[in-house]
C-alpha cells in the first residue's frame, strides 16, 4: 500500500513538474492574467473621482490610500508576475513620484492587449519588439504635444501640484498644499543643479491635530522633541547654535573599567573629578558663546547627564537633545554649520547664528523651530497637519506626490495637458501611423494605440459617466485637432482641458509609459516558470 | 472567475464596491448607537467593566470609546475622532461622534439612489464650509457680552450632562475660580489657562457638595517623619530633584579597603555627603523640602532637629508647578559653576502656609498662598471611586469648556440651538445649488438635527414635536428681521419646551462648535471614500510560497 501511496505521489509530483514546465503558452497566459488582476485592483482608485483603499494589515494598523504604490505595497501579491506590476508601481514612485496608479492600470492594459495578439497566433518576440517601437513613438508624439514652462511661472508649477492632489483624500485642502509643494521645491533647488534636486532636502513632519490646512512651510529647522532643559529658557532671540557629536556625560572606556577607592577621602575626589570633568566641558561651551546645542543621539551613553543639563540650564543654554544620526547632514545642511565632534574643535568659528531659536506647542506637543540661520543651507521643513492619523498620514503620501510632480517640472520643464487628453492624442496619432505600415508591426501598433485608451476610460468611469459615450466623444474632438480636450470631471463633460488648469509633468507620463511597455515586454517574454524552492 | 480572485489571494480577505461602504456605514452607526443614549443634561451613564473586574462608570464620549475594544477599522476611525475631540477641545466628545455617524448614514441612503460617493463628497464639504461661516457670523455672542455669569453658565452647561450636573452652581463656580487663578500670559500678553495645571485630587467619603477649591497646591503626600511639623506658617520651600539618600558610587567604582577601620570612615563619609548638602540647605533658612526622590530614615533626624518639614516621592509634575508657583528654583543638583555645591536663598520657594490636612482616610499636604503665582487645586468627594472618577472628568470637561470660552472669547447657545439654525439655513442654501451637491448639502442639513431629536429623546420628550416647534422659531428668526432674536432658541430639556437658551445660560463654546463640525465631516469623509477594503491575516510563519500556491491549484483554474 504503502509503496503504491508514495508512487502515486510521485506521479503526481512528476505530473505537477510536467505541468509546470508546460507549454510556454500557459505561463504566459497565467501571467498575463495575474497581471491583469493587480491592474483590475488597484483601477478604481484613479483619478480625481478615484476612490481609496481601506487596508488592514496583519498587525491590525489600517491605511487609507489612494496611492497605487502604497496600496500595492500593502497587498503582499503571492503571483511572481503580479509581483513585476508591483514592482513597476514602486519603479514610476521612485522615478516619477506621481502616476503610480497610471503606470499599472496602463500596463494590465497593454497586457491585454497582448494576449488577444497572442491568441492570434503572433510570436511573442515580435509582440515585443513592437510594442518597444510603439512606445518609442508615443514618447516622441508625447514630447511633440508638450508645452514648455519657466520656473518662475509659479501658477503653472501650482496648477500641475493641484492636479496630482486632486486625487487625494485632501483634495479639498489642494489650494493651500500645492503653493506649499512649490515653495518648497523652489527653495532647495540650486541654480545650474536642477537636475539633482533632491527630496532629502525637504523634511516632512508629521504632527496629529488640527486640520490639513493649517499645514505650513517653515523655511528653517523643526525638531520634533522639546527641549532637554529642566527650567533653561525656552525662546533665545540672536543664538549661536553649536551641533556637537560627543557626549556632555562622565566618560566610559572601552574595556570594562574600575575605579578602586580605598580612602573616604578618594569618595569626595571621585564626585568632585565627575563634576569638573562637566563643568570643563560646559564652560568651553560658554566660552565659544553658544546659547543652543544640538546633541545627537548616542547609544553607548547619555547623551547628556542630569549634572550637565544642570550646568547647561545655569549658563542659560538651549539643549536640544537626541537628534538622530540620520538627521544629522540634514540638520548641517540648513544651518550651514559642521557637526563638532570633539571638544577642543568648540571654538566660536564653528557655531552658527540664527535670527531666533524657540519652543512652540504645535498641537497637544511642543517642538523647536529655528528660523532666520544665518548662512542657511537651501533646506525647508514642511509641517503636516490631520485630525486623525489616517487623514495625517495620507496627506503626507500625498503631499510626497505633489513634490514629486514639482520636482519632474524641474528636471524637465514641459508640460502636458491631463484628464486623459495625452493618452488619447496618443492613440489617435499611433493608430494613424500604424495605417500607414504594413504586416505584424501595424496590427500591433494598433492593439498598443487602442489599449492606451484605458486612461480616459477609467477616469470617466471613476467618475460616474458613461465611458464608451465620453471616450468616443473625446476621440471625435481630438480627431478634430483639439489636442488638448479632456475629461473635465468636475463638470461632467469634454472640454479644453487646459482651461481648468489640468496640467501634468511630461516626465510622469513618459515614464509611466516607458516603464509599462518595458514591464510588459519582459512578462512577454517569459516562457517558463522553473520553481526551484522546496 | 477564480483566476481573478486567486493571485490576488493575498492572505486575507478583500471587499470592494457598495458592500463596503454599507458596511463601514454599519460599523460607524454601532458606535454612534453605544454613546447616543448619553448624551445632553438628562443622558445616562455606562457602566464598563474591563477582562480584569475593573468597572468605570461614565457619560463622556471620549471615555466610552476609549474602553471598548473596537475591531473594525472603520470604527476605529470614529474613535478615534472622538479622542482627537476631546484632545483638541475637551468637550462635545459624544456629538462629534453622534454627527459623524448620521452624516454616513444618510450619505449611504444617497448611494444608494445612485448618486455618486464623491459627488456626496464635495457636498458635505462645501455644508461644512457653510455651516462654519454662518455660526461665525450669525450665531456667536461677541466678546463684550462676556461676563463672569456667562463663564459660569458655559461651565454650568458642559456639566448639566454629567453626574455633578445637581450640584452645577457649586462646581461651576469652583471650576471658574480654578481657570483664573491658573491664567498666564504667553509671550505676546494673551492670556492661556493651561488646564493641566489645576491639580485635581480625589478622595472618597462624604458627599460630593463636600468638594472644595483650594487656592493653593494640593499634594499627595504626607510629611516624612511623624516627628516634623504639621503646620508651618511663612514657609521657606526648596524643590529638589535628587534623593536626600546615602551617596552611592557611580557604576564601575570599587571601594577597596584592607584596614577594617577604615570601612567605618567610609561609611561614615556616604552620610556626611548627604549631611552636609542638608545642612547647607537648612542653613539658608529654608523650613520646607519637598523632594522627588527619597530622604533615608538618618537623614531625616536633620530636619527634625530644626523644625522643618520634609516630603518625599513628590510627583516630578507636581514638583515643577510648585516651584513656579512659590518661585522656588527647580533644583536638579546643588552644585555652582565652580564645581562646589551651595544653596543660597535665591533658590527659596515662599508660601503663606504649608499645612498637613486629614481629608477622609489620606493626609495631603497643602500649600496655601504661593507668593510668585496663584494656583488652585479641587479635591473633590464624593460616595465611591466610581463617583469620583466620573466627577474627575466632568470637572475635566468644563475646565476645557471654560478655557476655550476665556481664550476665543464667544459663546453660542446650547441646546440643540445651533444645529436646529445651521439645517434651516443650509436647507435654503441647498435650494440656491443647481448642481448634485444640492441632495448631499440638504442631507447634510437633515443629519444636524440629530443632535436636538437624541436631545429630546433622551429626555423622554416627543421629539417630533419639539424639533418640529424649533425648527418653525428657528426659520422665523432667519426669515424675518425683526425676529432675529429667536435664533438663540433651543430646548428646555427639563420641562419639555422650547425657549431663549441665550437667556436662560445655556452656552457652549463656539470653537467645540465649530471643530466638531469640521472634525465629523472630515472623518465622514474619510470613510466614505472607501470602496475597497482588504484585510490581511495576521503574519504567520513565512508566507506562502509559490510552489504552494501552485500546488493548490490557485494559479491554474
Amino acid at each position: 500500500m504503502t509503496i503504491q501511496a508514495s508512487m502515486g505521489d510521485g506521479n503526481k509530483v512528476k505530473g505537477l513538474v510536467y505541468k509546470d514546465k508546460s507549454k510556454p503558452t500557459d505561463v504566459r497566459h497565467s501571467n498575463i492574467n495575474a497581471a491583469k488582476a493587480v491592474c483590475d485592483a488597484i483601477r478604481t482608485s484613479l483619478g480625481p473621482r478615484g476612490m481609496d483603499k481601506m487596508i488592514q494589515a496583519g498587525n491590525g494598523e489600517v491605511t487609507i490610500t489612494n496611492d497605487g504604490a502604497t496600496i500595492l505595497k500593502q497587498m503582499n501579491v503571492v503571483h511572481p508576475a503580479a509581483k513585476m506590476l508591483v514592482e513597476l508601481s514602486r519603479a514610476q514612485d521612485v522615478e516619477a513620484g506621481d502616476g503610480t496608479t497610471t503606470v499599472v492600470v496602463v500596463a494590465g492594459a497593454l497586457l491585454d492587449a497582448a494576449e488577444k495578439l497572442l491568441s492570434r497566433g503572433i510570436h511573442p518576440t515580435a509582440v515585443s519588439e513592437s510594442f518597444q517601437r510603439a512606445a518609442s513613438h508615443a514618447v516622441e508624439i508625447l514630447t511633440g504635444i508638450a508645452t514648455p514652462i519657466q520656473l518662475d511661472n509659479r501658477e503653472q508649477l501650482v496648477k500641475s501640484a493641484s492636479t496630482s492632489l486632486n486625487s487625494k483624500v485632501v483634495s479639498q485642502h489642494s489650494s493651500s498644499l500645492a503653493p506649499l509643494a512649490v515653495d518648497a521645491v523652489l527653495k532647495v533647488v540650486e541654480p545650474g543643479r536642477e537636475q539633482v534636486v533632491s527630496l532629502s532636502d525637504i523634511k516632512v513632519i508629521k504632527q496629529l491635530g488640527g486640520t490639513v490646512e493649517d499645514t505650513e512651510l517653515i523655511d528653517g529647522l523643526v525638531f520634533p522633541q522639546r527641549v532637554a532643559n529642566v527650567n533653561g529658557p525656552k525662546r533665545i532671540e540672536k543664538a549661536k547654535i553649536g551641533f556637537i557629536q560627543f557626549c556632555i556625560s562622565p566618560p566610559k572606556t572601552d574595556m570594562d573599567h574600575n575605579v578602586v577607592v580605598s580612602d573616604y577621602a578618594a569618595m569626595d575626589r571621585v564626585l568632585k573629578e565627575e563634576r569638573t570633568y562637566i563643568l570643563n566641558i560646559v564652560k568651553q561651551i560658554k566660552k565659544a558663546g553658544c546659547n543652543v546645542l544640538l546633541i545627537q543621539k548616542s547609544i553607548l551613553r547619555d547623551a547628556v547627564s542630569d549634572l550637565a543639563l544642570h550646568f547647561l540650564d545655569k549658563i542659560k543654554c538651549m539643549v536640544i537633545k537626541d537628534v538622530e544620526r540620520e538627521d544629522v547632514e540634514f540638520v548641517c545642511k540648513s544651518l550651514g554649520c559642521r557637526p563638532i565632534a570633539s571638544l577642543d574643535h568648540f571654538t566660536a568659528e564653528n557655531l552658527v547664528t540664527a535670527e531666533l531659536v524657540e519652543e512652540v506647542g504645535v498641537g497637544g506637543n511642543r517642538m523647536v523651530k529655528i528660523t532666520g540661520a544665518q548662512n542657511a543651507g537651501k533646506t525647508v521643513t514642511l509641517l503636516v497637519r490631520g485630525s486623525n492619523k489616517l487623514v495625517l498620514a495620507e496627506a503626507d503620501r500625498s503631499l510626497h506626490d505633489a513634490l514629486c510632480v514639482i520636482r519632474c517640472l524641474v528636471r524637465k520643464r514641459a508640460v502636458i495637458a491631463g484628464g486623459g487628453a495625452p493618452e488619447i492624442e496618443l492613440a489617435l496619432k499611433l493608430a494613424a501611423r500604424a495605417d500607414t505600415m504594413e504586416g505584424i508591426d501595424a496590427i500591433c501598433l494598433r492593439a498598443y494605440a487602442n489599449a492606451l485608451e484605458i486612461i480616459p476610460f477609467t477616469l470617466a468611469e471613476n467618475a460616474g459617466l458613461n465611458p464608451i459615450q465620453t471616450v468616443t466623444e473625446l476621440r471625435n474632438r481630438h480627431a478634430k485637432g483639439e489636442t488638448s480636450a479632456g475629461i473635465n470631471v468636475r463638470k461632467g463633460t469634454i472640454s479644453d482641458i487646459l482651461e481648468e488648469n489640468v496640467v501634468q509633468p511630461l516626465l510622469v507620463t513618459v515614464s509611466a509609459i516607458s516603464f509599462a511597455t518595458e514591464t510588459v515586454r519582459s512578462i512577454l517574454k517569459i516562457d517558463d516558470i522553473v520553481n526551484t524552492m522546496t | 472567475m477564480s483566476i481573478f480572485a486567486s493571485p490576488l489571494s493575498v492572505a486575507g480577505t478583500r471587499t470592494s464596491g457598495a458592500p463596503v461602504r454599507t458596511q463601514n456605514v454599519m460599523a460607524a452607526a454601532s458606535i454612534a448607537n453605544i454613546v447616543k443614549s448619553s448624551l445632553g443634561p438628562v443622558g445616562l451613564d455606562k457602566m464598563l467593566v474591563d477582562d480584569i473586574g475593573d468597572v468605570t462608570v461614565t457619560n463622556d464620549g471620549a471615555t466610552i470609546l476609549r474602553l471598548l475594544e473596537v475591531e473594525h477599522p472603520a470604527a476605529k476611525v470614529l474613535v478615534e475622532l472622538a479622542q482627537l475631540q476631546d484632545e483638541e477641545v475637551g468637550d462635545g466628545t459624544t456629538s462629534v461622534v453622534i454627527i459623524a455617524a448620521e452624516l454616513l448614514k444618510n450619505a449611504d441612503e444617497l448611494v444608494k439612489q445612485k448618486i455618486h460617493p464623491t459627488s456626496i463628497i464635495s457636498g458635505y464639504r462645501l455644508a461644512c464650509k457653510e455651516a462654519c461661516r454662518y455660526i461665525q457670523d450669525n450665531l456667536t455672542i461677541p466678546v463684550e457680552e462676556l461676563t463672569k455669569a456667562c463663564v459660569v453658565n458655559v461651565a454650568k452647561t458642559s456639566m448639566s450632562s454629567k453626574i455633578i450636573g445637581a450640584d452645577a452652581d457649586l462646581f461651576a463656580a469652583m471650576v471658574v475660580d480654578a481657570a483664573n487663578a491658573i491664567k498666564v500670559l504667553d509671550s505676546s500678553k494673551n492670556p492661556l489657562y493651561p488646564i493641566k495645571a489645576v491639580n485635581i485630587l480625589k478622595a472618597h467619603g462624604r458627599s460630593a457638595r463636600e468638594s472644595m477649591l483650594i487656592q493653593g497646591y494640593a499634594l499627595n503626600c504626607t510629611v516624612a517623619s511623624q516627628a516634623m511639623p504639621k503646620k508651618i506658617v511663612h514657609a521657606k520651600i526648596a524643590c529638589l530633584d535628587f534623593s536626600l539618600q546615602k551617596a552611592k558610587m557611580k557604576m564601575g567604582v570599587q571601594v577597596l579597603i584592607n584596614d577594617p577601620e577604615k570601612l567605618e570612615a567610609i561609611r561614615a563619609r556616604e552620610l556626611d555627603i548627604t549631611k552636609e548638602r542638608i545642612q547647607k540647605i537648612l542653613a539658608a533658612g529654608v523650613n520646607v523640602v519637598l523632594v522627588s526622590g527619597g530622604i533615608d530614615d538618618l537623614c531625616l533626624k536633620y530636619f527634625v532637629e530644626s523644625g522643618a518639614m520634609g516630603v518625599r516621592r513628590v510627583k516630578k509634575a507636581d514638583l515643577k508647578r510648585i516651584a513656579k508657583a512659590t518661585g522656588a528654583a527647580f533644583l536638579t543638583s546643588l552644585t555652582n559653576m565652580d564645581g562646589e555645591e551651595c544653596f543660597d536663598s535665591s533658590m527659596v520657594g515662599e508660601a503663606a502656609e504649608v499645612v498637613q490636612e486629614r481629608i477622609s482616610d489620606d493626609e495631603l499636604i497643602l500649600i496655601k498662598g504661593p507668593k510668585a503665582r496663584t494656583a488652585a487645586s479641587i479635591i473633590l468627594r464624593g460616595p465611591n471611586d466610581f463617583y469620583c472618577d466620573e466627577m474627575e472628568r466632568s470637572v475635566h470637561d468644563a475646565l476645557c469648556a471654560v478655557k476655550r470660552v476665556l481664550e476665543s472669547k464667544s459663546v453660542v447657545a446650547g441646546g440643540g440651538s445651533v444645529e436646529a439654525a445651521l439645517s434651516i439655513y443650509l436647507e435654503n442654501f441647498a435650494t440656491t445649488l443647481s448642481s448634485r451637491e444640492q441632495l448631499a448639502i440638504a442631507e447634510f442639513a437633515k443629519s444636524l438635527l440629530v443632535i436636538p431629536k437624541t436631545l429630546a429623546v433622551n429626555a423622554a420628550q416627543d421629539a417630533t414635536d419639539l424639533v418640529a416647534k424649533l425648527r418653525a422659531y428657528q426659520n422665523t428668526s432667519q426669515t424675518k428681521a425683526d425676529l432675529a432674536n429667536l435664533k438663540w432658541v433651543g430646548l428646555d430639556l427639563l420641562e419639555g419646551v422650547v425657549r431663549d437658551n441665550k437667556k436662560a445660560g445655556v452656552l457652549e463654546p463656539t470653537v467645540s462648535k465649530i471643530k466638531s463640525l469640521k472634525f465629523a465631516t472630515e472623518a465622514a469623509i474619510t470613510i466614505l471614500r472607501i470602496d475597497d477594503m482588504i484585510k490581511l491575516d495576521p503574519e504567520q510563519r513565512g508566507d506562502k510560497s509559490y510552489k504552494q500556491a501552485m500546488e493548490s491549484g490557485e494559479l491554474y483554474d
